[in-house]
């Protein structure tokens, strides 16, 4: 199996309209759908280490009108420890660690809080439709890349394994129809849908019962996912007033409102805590 | 059909179409279930009240007042979630899945079989349980696509193992289906219990059914709820029948023998695990049931379900040999142990079963006891279990003893004199009775429990017809 493949595919749908963790652009190419734009993203990502960083303000902007939400999810109290993975159960798994793997449910950096979804949760008005793309759920390491992602009504949700062991994908959603399927050979992709919006649909490896991911299904593009800095960029949102919410798997969710007018709007903030 | 020409074949399929469509409930077409009643959910409801309530609950839940008690617990049935169904992952099981499951019920499981409900009562509470979950209300689901069945002589086990092998089954079930794979110890299901992967050695345990079919549904469509995922896709129809004969040929058919027959040996008393002794003798199996020892929680995952044992004698001596499957090897800390229990004489009927023992001022039973810790076995009196969990110091008097561990699968070898005059109450085994004995078994990893079994008589002189009528 090429591994390289997968991760260049994995690299594409990153840039080109997801939501994968990393105070990202989200995709504000959805309605225009703009291909060259999406064939441009690609090639500037070329560093893999970094791809976040190399679009985020550039993409955000071109691609549409409306304002570019940003803001910061910070983190008060003191920074939990982030909890080392045990992989005694698959040496397939513990062989791609050199150092110890840790969970990547509570990530504190400098007072911020990673892997949180920001996401207009009212106000949206109009339709919106959903990218063809696919959003790429890689199992890698015996951990799922990424480990919190947006994704669209109906936009193909590409799960890939590139692991050389069994890994089962055990999607528990409510709203949509769940799932349980496994994929036992390295390279194995299965493509999935979900029809009806959703925050959050859970994801986990019943084989390795470490892994879990989360999904947020929704209509619209405006959406982000926290970076290691806490930060975020929604991009493209029309003039309006919204309820945005921040919703982390551990400390819950917060709402707010924020009011877009003019193709302006301040920049939000959002303060969690272990309280 | 050998006039079933292809014109004619399609003559029958459009015939076929045509009465599916009349018979508006029918996923297939089928004559036993052309005597199907109109759906009457109110029906249903009544026979749920008196006959399902108990586990699944008033309305439902799976919260009925007995449901604490059982391993898995009983269906909460408003989820929709359903485990044996001939259905794609995440999608309703078919009306005949339920059909079939509420007429055979899961054997292996606390759901028991209702075949003497009338047809048309288990009907109507196939109708009851879809109204309960809002998924029945989407299409029906289609049972999935199977290839035809090569047969039994036709299966290709050597494919069907390296079909096992490469499909990671062993992760979870182990490498011969012992439920002892690396990941069998952290399984939680979809209610957030504990659960095991089914031990495949062990056929009746099946819920869904030990034929080569029903197994190739299981692993094509999977056990939602359970964890074990959906292969569907993973394997061409034609190898899915290889994989699934060569699971049925995982399956070890249990001998329940009512009373278990012992063999008299001349010569050497085996002493050994592998002594040749040991194939003359008759084996049989003994299921086991788990007594969980704190109140009020739910049962948990049973890990010791079964035991098989076989019997040698001499003028003097019996050797007794015992396997079990153990997922884990627990040799410190809380030990692996077993006892073998010896029924006092006078002691009528089953009125003391070792589920219920010990009980306030239950009386002493000659425990003939082995633990994985001290490698050792001794016997002694005792009111209760706590020479064996405390640790198992050879209390009373040492006993010879012999055993293994390999792949999820303890056997241990026992010898005891037939009378013993070294320990004072102790039982003594006349050839000319039937002496009754049950067994006691702990995984160390689950400390909490113990596997037990019912009291069952061994034969040590051969039968004789009047005995049998008496049986
Ligand atoms: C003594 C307790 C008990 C009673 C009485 C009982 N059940 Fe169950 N039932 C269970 C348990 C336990 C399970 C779960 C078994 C498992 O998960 O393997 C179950 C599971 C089921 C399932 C789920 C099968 C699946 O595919 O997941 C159905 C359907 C069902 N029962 C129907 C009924 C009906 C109908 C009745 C009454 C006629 C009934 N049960 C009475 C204990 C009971
Ligand atoms: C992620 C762990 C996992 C994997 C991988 C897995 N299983 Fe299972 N399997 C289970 C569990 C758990 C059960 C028990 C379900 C229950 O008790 O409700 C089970 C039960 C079964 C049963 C018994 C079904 C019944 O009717 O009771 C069969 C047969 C089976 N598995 C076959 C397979 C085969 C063949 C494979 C590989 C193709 C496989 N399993 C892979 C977890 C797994």
């Amino acid at each position: 199996m090429n591994t390289q493949r997968v991760a260049s595919i994995a690299l594409m749908a990153i840039v080109t309209g997801i939501g994968c963790g990393g105070g990202r652009a989200q995709d504000a190419a959805a309605r225009t759908e703009d291909a060259e734009q999406q064939a441009a993203n690609v090639q500037l990502a070329e560093t893999p280490e970094t791809p976040v960083k190399a679009i985020r303000p550039a993409a955000a902007s071109a691609a549409t009108g409306g304002a570019s939400l940003q803001g910061i999810v910070h983190w008060s109290g003191t920074a939990p420890t982030r909890e080392k993975i045990s992989m005694d159960a698959d040496p397939v798994c513990q062989q791609q660690h050199a150092q110890a793997a840790y969970k990547e449910d509570v990530i504190v950096n400098n007072a911020t809080l990673g892997n949180v979804l920001v996401y207009l949760k009212e106000g949206v008005s109009g339709s919106y439709s959903a990218p063809s793309t696919p959003v790429v759920l890689n199992q890698a390491g015996c951990m799922y890349k990424p480990h919190v992602a947006g994704i669209r009504v109906n936009q193909p949700l590409q799960i890939v394994n590139s692991d050389s062991t069994l890994h089962n994908i055990n999607a528990k959603p409510t709203a949509n129809r769940p799932f349980n399927v496994a994929q036992p050979v390295q390279g194995m992709k299965t493509d999935k849908t979900f029809t009806k919006p959703e925050v959050m649909v859970k994801f986990k490896c019943n084989v390795h019962p470490w892994m879990n991911a989360y999904l947020g299904v929704l209509e619209h593009p405006f959406f982000a996912v926290t970076g290691e800095d806490g930060s975020f960029t929604i991009a493209g949102v029309p003039d309006g007033t919204y309820v945005l919410e921040a919703w982390h798997e551990v400390y819950g969710a917060k709402t707010q409102n924020v009011t877009v007018s003019g193709g302006r709007v301040s920049p939000v903030e959002f303060t969690f805590s272990a309280q | 059909m050998t006039w079933c020409s292809p014109p004619a074949l399609r003559q029958a399929i459009v015939l076929r179409t045509a009465m599916l469509s009349l018979m508006a409930w029918s996923a297939f077409a089928r004559p036993a279930f052309a005597e199907r009643p109109a759906p009457d959910v109110a029906a249903g409801r009544a026979e749920y009240v008196r006959s399902c309530a108990r586990c699944h609950g008033v309305e439902g839940a799976g919260d009925g007042i007995d449901a604490k008690r059982f391993y898995p617990r009983p269906r909460d049935f408003r989820l929709g979630i359903y485990k044996f169904r001939s259905t794609a992952s995440g999608t309703a099981p078919t009306d005949e899945d339920l059909f079939r499951t509420v007429t055979h019920g899961l054997p292996g499981s606390n759901m028991p079989d209702w075949p003497h409900l009338d047809e048309s009562i288990r009907w109507h509470l196939v109708e009851y349980l879809k109204s309960l979950a809002p998924i029945f209300q989407e299409a029906p689901a289609e049972p999935m696509a199977v290839a035809a069945d090569p047969g039994k002589p036709h299966a290709d086990l050597a494919k069907g193992r390296a079909l096992y092998e490469k499909l990671g089954c062993a992760a979870c079930h182990g490498p011969t289906g012992r439920a002892n794979g690396s990941s069998a110890g952290g399984l939680v299901d979809d209610w957030g219990m504990p659960i095991r992967p089914a031990n495949l050695a062990q056929g009746w345990n099946y819920r869904g059914g030990s034929d080569a079919e029903s197994v190739m549904r299981r692993f094509l469509s999977g056990i939602d709820g359970a964890g074990m995922p959906s292969y569907a896709g993973t394997i061409s129809p034609e190898d899915a029948w290889h994989l699934a004969y060569y699971v049925v040929s995982l399956q070890e058919p249990p001998r329940w023998n009512r009373i278990a027959r012992a063999t008299r040996v001349r010569g050497e008393l085996p002493k050994a695990i592998d002594h040749p002794a040991w194939h003359q003798a008759e084996r049989t199996d003994v299921r086991l049931r788990s007594v969980v020892t704190t109140a009020g929680e739910w049962a948990k995952a049973p890990t010791v379900t079964q035991v098989a044992f076989q019997v040698l004698y001499d003028e003097e001596t019996l050797a007794i040999k015992l396997a079990w499957d153990d997922p884990t090897e627990n040799t410190q800390g809380p030990a692996d142990a077993l006892a073998v229990v010896f029924k006092p004489a006078g002691l009528a009927g089953d009125v003391v079963t070792l589920q219920a023992w010990p009980h306030e001022g239950s009386s002493a039973l000659d425990l003939w006891h082995w633990s994985a810790a001290t490698k050792r076995a001794g016997e002694t009196l005792s009111p209760n279990f706590d020479v064996i969990t405390a640790g198992g110091q050879a209390a009373g008097i040492e006993r010879s003893s012999a055993a293994r561990y390999a792949d999820g699968r303890w056997q241990v070898v026992l010898q005891r004199p037939l009378a013993s005059p070294d320990l004072e109450g102790g039982a003594v085994l006349n050839p000319d009775e039937l002496p009754t004995l049950a067994f006691a078994i702990w995984d160390g990893s689950h400390a909490s429990e113990r596997a037990v079994s019912p009291w069952i008589d061994v034969a040590l002189r051969p039968l004789k017809p009047v005995q049998h009528a008496q049986e």
